[in-house]
């Protein structure tokens, strides 16, 4: 993206909406040891008169211990009529803290790094808490996300930005429940609530076992915009091939 | 001042003391005992030992629970305060074999 564009895509959007793309997912603070996947994750949003954005992402993912998950993956996105196209390179890495029950709030923390094609952008680092408890068949995860560009070509600031999920565990194959995310301007100093990108709605969650240490496992959600910068409408979708 | 943060940080310790704690061995891929019977209402621990030369994966989703446990190696699991009931578990890697439930009474 060249400077003028950079200017008008700023001018556009307040900096907060840039923090997230529809394609995020919530983090869980768990890891599993050994485990390989192929991650696939895509999403559109779309706000009345603007654009539709679309953004998806294909990654490999690795416990690499019982407590560090690590993956890297290939980000691609499109605005308007225009086709996907190359957007980032992203290295993710997740710790858990804690066992799972040990305490009544189970903690892990993320740490991603994101390299766009667009070096005006900068490198991108993105870390905060991973927590979860349950309630009965309730499961309840709530993540605080920090964001910071780094090296890009406007005046940066570290933006603060939130995930939340419920999730009642039905079956395997079909839980169900509700996903929330936004974005509230600077870490210490929020934008006014009609420019926070807050947007929250139903989502689904299951895993297929294939047998032979193999498995699918998809998540989704359609989120409404419930502040002024957010898209009205966001779907987005995961699906890990786990093996 | 100092009191309160010690008897703060006392908490976790005194909680992990008491939870009572529980085993369950993998071998020949099965698990042993194949029917572990628990106290409700209480935090459990759960000790893991695989005695194979493969890795097994405990899983249950009525217990909310996933881990690996490396061949000829042991871990530790935290479940419940459950309700009283029958909870299913399984090793994913082995799921013809490695079958168990707890009952939480």
């Amino acid at each position: 993206m060249n400077r003028p564009l950079y200017a008008v895509v700023l001018a556009l959007f307040p900096a907060s909406a840039l923090f997230a793309g529809p394609a995020d997912y919530v983090f869980l603070p768990a890891v599993t040891y050994g485990e390989r996947e192929i991650d696939f994750k895509s999403g559109t949003a779309r706000n009345s008169g603007d654009p539709r954005m679309s953004a998806a992402s294909i990654g490999f993912g690795y416990g690499a211990t019982q407590r560090w998950f690590t993956e890297i993956y290939r980000k691609y996105e499109s605005s308007g009529d225009e086709g996907m196209h190359f957007d980032a390179w992203e290295w993710e890495n997740k710790f858990q803290l804690t066992e799972a029950g040990e305490y009544p709030v189970d903690a892990g923390f993320i740490v991603e790094i994101e390299h766009p094609k667009d070096r005006s952008e900068g490198n991108e680092l993105h870390l905060g808490p991973l927590l979860q408890t349950e309630l009965g068949k309730l499961q309840l995860n709530a993540n605080i996300l920090f964001e910071r560009h780094y090296r890009a070509e406007s005046p940066q600031r570290t933006e603060l930005g939130y995930q939340w999920q419920v999730k009642y565990r039905l079956q395997p194959k079909f839980e169900y429940g509700f996903q929330g995310f936004g974005e509230l301007g600077q870490w210490n100093r929020w934008d006014p609530p009609d420019q926070q990108t807050n947007r929250m709605g139903p989502a689904v969650f299951g895993k297929v076992g294939l047998g032979n240490r193999q498995a699918l496992r998809y998540n989704a959600a359609w989120l409404f915009g419930v502040s002024k910068a957010a898209p009205d409408h966001t779907f987005r979708f995961q699906a890990e091939y786990e093996f | 001042m100092y009191q309160i943060l010690g008897v703060i940080a006392l908490v976790p310790c005194l909680a992990l003391a008491a939870d009572p704690e529980f085993n369950l061995t993998i071998r020949d891929h099965r698990f042993e005992p194949a029917e572990l019977r628990v106290p409700a209402g209480k935090k459990i621990k759960l000790l893991i030992e695989n005695k194979d030369d493969t890795a097994e994966e405990f899983e249950s989703h009525a217990l909310n629970r996933e881990k690996v446990v490396p061949a000829r190696a042991r871990v530790t699991l935290f479940i419940g305060p459950l309700e009283p009931g029958r909870y299913p578990f399984a090793g994913e890697f082995h799921e013809n074999t490695a079958q168990g439930v707890i009952i939480a009474q």
